[in-house]
């Protein structure tokens, strides 16, 4: 077939609808988009334009109330939440704003989560070599209290990294580090779609971020009004101008 | 402040009713319990009264003391009705024969229902009788009336011929009338036969005597006035009360009895409302550490600590207030229901109107549930009051710890030491008065307290001990399950089987029912094991069968050993909470275990005490607990093939001027052939066999307590009032069967003739062939005696145990009340956790793991929680009844540590942990990942 039978993600005419009757609001108004296998895609776009709520369902959070999506060649809109999960657990990780690392465990527990929570044998070298490029070598040992919000962050994602997922999502990773922090985190992720080919969506505010993107989606009011290339921070900001101008 | 007090009670329904429900559960038993009281009272009040309502005056025979014992003075002389005629304004007089003894069926003795006793009462003529017939009439020469609910237990009606046991063995008789007294069927469940004066008089051994005489007033004479002229003329060893009086101290006599059972009712009560404390404090630890970014608003919006303070106490004192009027109403209800069931069991108690007794059933609960709220939540409502208004704009501000909570450990040690000391020097202080019983309450509470805070320290290595231990059986089952994949025909049945051996709060239940029946029948045997598996394998299996269809497209997960490690790492991260939830449950197990050591303890002196001294091959004891007629001694003397038949009676009797002990009458003759003694200073049963009339042998503790060694005297008072001078002959060591002192039964019959029966016979057999058929012959010979048990010595030691037993379960039941309110409080810290890591849990969602695997997690959490307690309990259990056992090791209580029982009740916490995670962990799974992921 097309693009679908390559991509990793996929999207079909997906609409999600808030709520019932008068006070029913329309997220997402029927987007359609793929996500090919080893590019970082960028969401921009206005508070409110659904940026969250398409990653949620792209993810597998949530369900689209009409529209079909697949992740890694899996229609996921009729699986049971068990399956779901399964799924999430082997082909999806997530990296949030707030950290979400379990407090009493230490960043090479935090990271290695997801992997014993499927009853996997751990991958050591592996397991090394993400700890190590997230520059965790000396941080093992440490509880999340004991960790800066960039290490906090940096041991997120080495945990979704740690079961080699098939696409990895991020919303707003940045949005709470300083500038210089932020700049480490979105080299870090950038190195990890080069070196791995690493598939990886976006959710941002920020210019500089989805400058760093192969791919930059701007959505306002619930559809994709702009799909554009790899794009300088200025591009970017005249593109969010216009689009928020809408 | 009020209106946040209110909204904050809603808002958090579930939390607060779990909350409540202690308090609930402790005030309902308090309230029932004086209901019950009172109407139990009321009842025998109105009962004596009633049927002393023709009786001005009454004679028996007056008493030196009163016995806790059931010791009764001897009878009257008949010659006591002449004299007492002779008395100004006497209009009529009348004796009464009181004697145990009942009905005997097909060869069986009726016994009255609930241990009842089965009396025997001559009839008396109006105004006298307190009986209306209902059939038939009073009786005549050989035939009896009965009461209706004898008469209707056993289908008996007027006219037919029936035997009665008597002292002089079994008579026949007819039923000459039904009856009711003082308009019920039964007194509490006990047996009545009316025979005539004459009759009872000869088949009770009273010729010539009579137990009461009952006099009536001429016209114009007051009760009182009769009372002084029949003083004036009887002998002043009678005791002369009017009818009034009568009624009064028999009133009084059975509300001494059932205040026993008040305070014990009392006692669980308290138990129940101390349990509920450390659920209340942890609810509201919780929920104020949960509630700081609304205290610190509050604080910005310019609340005063000191209404932080009272906005918690005022929501504590609201929930105590309405747990405590809801928890009256539960009592109610409960007295109403037990009435019904005391009914139903046929302890037949009139029905006095339900009266509520203000202070005791509805002011009291009312002050215990609202003190217990208040005390509860008052360190957590100073720990709100430490919150600062900063706290309102940090994420994940946490309060620094107070400046005691570095020493609380230590408080603790010495909270538990000093607790154990309480106990340790009350049992030493002696006797078992409720002064000693108060003060070793008073060290059982701070020595629960001080194991309270002192546990913190014990949580994190107990948890993680638990969690390896979790952690290879998961890694176990784990390797269990690679196997089981690689067998793909086996692989979907194996997976079912397992699913229904390992799974499903249904057996948990039925595991739970189980070994909690096989603990109430006295351990885990391995029949009850055993049967325990079998019945698992085989519902195992009919539930694979029938859940096969969830089964199919139910996604088997390996079981991860991460699993074991949140858990433990989730009761490790709260040390404090885990400590007061799982002290919940430690207060309830450990009383349990005290119980079960104590209560075995006692078991296994007295049946040590039976296998050490009665060398007799058969032991004859009497219904319900009454004396044996005095003539089966003889009787069973006789018997072909009886080498010896020898009996003991009992009496209580005041020693000098002070204390009442037991004096034990035996024939100095016979009775060494039937019983060992371990002699002390040198005696011999030589000294039995040459005990003479005015000697005593005495008892280890008897002689130590009055200082008395052998040559010298003392003087004992009997309560009928006679005298003895005694000379010491000898002594010897038997704290569990024969304490006090001995002396010829000759003297006691005399010294005091109420006594005269024995409370047991020992009969041994000849060597060779007559022995051996002595058995069959002796139950043959005393099937005249009815009233007389004839056991072996196993016969009789099982039923020793099975009455210990009995007990032990009673208390069980009462102590079960504990557990389950700790049951509640692990819920309710398992919910207000999930609540509170419910970012956490979306996380864990997102990143894959399943909902079972979730309620796993919880699961497991709740048990390493429930199992803490467990231990500890068991722990405490032990250290209490060691105690005990220590301190009373001179009066034979031996330490009996009961292993089955233990690791029971170790089961028992552990399901106890899986029925408690049920609902959190379903709360949890039902999260809504997105939701969970967003909550603030
Ligand atoms: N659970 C919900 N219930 C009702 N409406 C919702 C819900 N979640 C989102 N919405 C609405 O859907 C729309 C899209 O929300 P979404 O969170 O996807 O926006 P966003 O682009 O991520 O915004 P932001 O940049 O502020 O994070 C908004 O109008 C929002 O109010
Ligand atoms: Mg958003």
């Amino acid at each position: 077939m097309n693009a679908t039978a390559t991509a990793v993600v996929s999207a079909r005419d997906v609409t999600r609808r808030y709520g019932e009757g008068d006070a029913a609001v329309d997220a997402l108004r029927g987007v359609t988009l793929d996500i090919v296998p080893g590019q970082f895609a960028a969401v921009m776009g206005p508070s409110g334009s659904g940026k969250s709520t398409l990653m949620h369902i792209l993810a597998g959070l949530d369900k689209p109330t009409t529209g079909v999506v697949e992740i890694a060649g899996t229609d996921i809109t009729n699986l049971s939440d068990s399956r779901l999960t399964l799924l999430r657990r082997h082909q999806v990780g997530f990296i949030f704003q707030f950290f979400n690392l379990l407090p009493m465990l230490t960043a090479e527990e935090n990271i290695l989560l997801p992997l014993r929570l499927a009853g996997e044998t751990v991958d050591r070298t592996w397991a090394n070599e993400i700890i190590d490029q997230v520059g965790l070598s000396d941080r093992r040992k440490h509880r999340p209290s004991e960790l800066s919000g960039g290490q906090q962050q940096r041991v997120a994602i080495a945990r979704a990294l740690a079961s080699r997922p098939a696409v990895l999502f991020a919303d707003e990773p940045t949005g709470n580090l300083d500038s210089t922090t932020s700049g480490e985190i979105l080299n870090l992720l950038r190195t990890m779609v080069t070196t791995h080919g690493q598939t990886m969506v976006m959710v941002t505010h920020d210019a500089n971020a989805a400058a760093m993107a192969d791919r930059v989606l701007f959505l306002a009011d619930g559809e994709i009004v702009r799909d554009q290339g790899r794009s300088e921070a200025s591009e970017v900001l005249a593109a969010m101008a216009e689009v928020s101008a809408l | 402040m009020m209106q946040v007090a209110i909204r904050g009670l809603w808002g958090r329904k579930l939390r607060t009713v779990l909350t409540a429900l202690s308090i609930v559960l402790g005030t309902a038993m308090i309230t029932g319990t004086f209901i019950l009281r009172d109407q139990i009272n009321n009842a025998f009040s109105d009962i004596f009264h009633e049927s002393n309502k023709g009786i001005d005056v009454v004679l028996s025979k007056k008493t030196a003391f009163t016995s806790d014992n059931g010791t009764t003075a001897g009878p009257l002389p008949e010659a006591v009705i002449a004299t007492a005629k002779s008395a100004d304004g006497v209009d009529k007089v009348e004796g009464q024969i009181q004697a145990t003894g009942s009905i005997v069926i097909d060869g069986k003795y009726v016994t009255g229902s609930g241990g009842a006793p089965n009396l025997v009462f001559s009839y008396v003529t109006e105004p006298f009788s307190n009986s209306q017939f209902i059939s038939g009439g009073p009786p005549t020469d050989n035939t009896v009336a009965i009461n209706q609910k004898l008469a209707n237990d056993e289908h008996l009606q007027t006219g037919d011929r029936v035997k009665l046991a008597t002292d002089t063995g079994v008579v026949p008789v007819t039923i000459s009338g039904v009856f009711k007294l003082a308009g019920v069927s039964s007194i509490g469940g006990a047996t009545l036969v009316v025979p005539t004066f004459h009759n009872a008089q000869q088949w009770y051994d009273r010729v010539g005597k009579t137990s009461v005489v009952y006099l009536s007033a001429q016209q114009g004479v007051s009760p009182a006035e009769l009372k002084q002229n029949v003083e004036a003329v009887v002998s002043n060893d009678v005791k002369v009360q009017t009818g009034l009086e009568n009624a009064d101290q028999q009133t009084n006599d059975v509300e001494g009895a059932t205040s026993f059972l008040t305070y014990i009712l009392l006692a669980f009560a308290g138990a129940a409302v101390f349990v509920g404390l450390f659920i209340i404090f942890n609810t509201y630890s919780i929920t104020v550490a949960q509630r700081m970014r609304e205290f610190a608003m509050l604080r910005t919006l310019g609340a005063s600590r000191r209404q932080v303070m009272r906005s918690v106490l005022l929501e504590a004192a609201l929930m105590g207030l309405v747990a405590s009027l809801i928890g009256i109403g539960f009592g109610i209800l409960l007295a109403i229901g037990l009435n019904a069931l005391f009914k139903a069991v046929g302890v037949d108690l009139p029905t006095a109107a339900l009266t509520i007794p203000i202070v005791w059933s509805v002011l009291l609960p009312l002050g215990v549930g609202l003190g217990a709220a208040l005390v509860a939540s008052v360190a957590p409502a100073v720990k709100a009051t430490r919150v600062p208004p900063i706290a309102a704009l940090r994420e994940g501000f946490t309060l620094p710890r107070g400046v005691l909570a570095p020493y609380i450990p230590y408080i603790g040690i010495a909270g538990a030491v000093l607790g154990v000391g309480v106990i340790a020097f009350a049992i030493r202080a002696g006797g078992g008065g409720s002064r000693v019983l108060l003060t070793m309450a008073a060290g059982a509470i701070i020595a629960f307290l001080g194991m309270s805070m002192l546990s913190q320290l014990l949580i994190v290595p107990i948890a993680g001990a638990l969690g390896a231990v979790l952690e290879v059986v998961l890694r176990v089952s784990r390797f269990l399950g690679l196997i089981r994949d690689r067998i793909p025909v086996l692989g979907p049945l194996v997976r079912r089987v397992a699913y229904g051996l390992t799974l499903g709060y249904v057996w948990v239940g039925i595991i739970t029912a189980l070994v909690l029946l096989s603990i109430l029948r006295g351990g885990l045997s391995t029949g009850s094991v055993i049967g325990a598996a079998v019945v698992l394998a085989i519902g195992g299996i009919l539930f694979s069968v029938l859940w096969r269809r969830r089964l199919r497209e139910w996604p088997w997960d390996a079981s991860s050993p991460t699993a074991g490690v949140l858990a433990r790492e989730n009761t490790s991260r709260n040390p404090n909470r885990t400590a007061v939830t799982s002290a919940a449950l430690m207060i309830g197990v450990a009383l349990i275990v005290f119980v079960a050591v104590f209560v075995n303890g006692f078991k296994e002196s007295f049946l040590g005490a039976i296998d050490r001294s009665i060398t007799s091959d058969m032991i004859i004891q009497g219904q319900s607990f009454q004396t044996i007629p005095a003539p089966v001694v003889n009787a069973a003397a006789k018997v072909p093939g009886v080498a010896t038949a020898s009996g003991i009676q009992f009496a209580d009797a005041k020693i000098g001027n002070g204390g009442i002990d037991t004096v034990n009458g035996v024939d100095p003759t016979t009775f060494s052939n039937v019983y060992r003694f371990d002699w002390l200073k040198g005696g011999s049963d030589e000294l039995l066999r040459n005990l003479t009339p005015d000697e005593a042998l005495i008892e280890e503790q008897f002689a130590k307590s009055h200082d008395l060694s052998p040559g010298e005297t003392f003087n004992v008072t009997s309560i009928d009032g006679n005298k003895l001078h005694l000379t010491v002959h000898g002594e010897y060591k038997d704290p569990s069967l024969m304490t006090g002192f001995i002396i010829p039964s000759s003297t006691l019959n005399t010294f005091s003739p109420g006594s005269k029966d024995p409370q047991i016979v020992l009969v041994s057999f000849d060597q060779g062939p007559a022995g051996a058929q002595a058995e069959r012959s002796i139950r043959q010979a005393l099937n005249s005696f009815p009233a007389a048990k004839v056991q072996t010595n196993a016969e009789y030691k099982k039923d020793a145990e099975n009455f210990v037993n009995g007990l032990l379960q009673f208390l069980y039941v009462l102590l079960a009340m504990c557990l389950i309110i700790s049951l509640i409080g692990i819920v309710n810290t398992l919910a207000l956790s999930v609540f509170e890591r419910t970012r956490e849990i979306g996380m864990l969602r997102a990143v894959g793991m399943t909902r079972r695997q979730l309620r796993r997690v919880i699961r497991y959490e709740s048990t390493i929680t429930a199992i803490i307690g467990g231990i500890l309990g068991i722990a405490v259990g032990l250290v209490f009844g060691w105690i005990v056992a220590q301190g009373l090791s001179d009066q034979g209580l031996v330490f009996v540590v009961p292993y089955s029982q233990l690791v029971g009740f170790l089961i028992v916490a552990t399901l106890f942990g899986i029925l408690a995670a049920i609902l959190p962990a379903r709360r949890a799974a039902k999260l809504n990942v997105l939701e969970a992921l967003q909550y603030e």
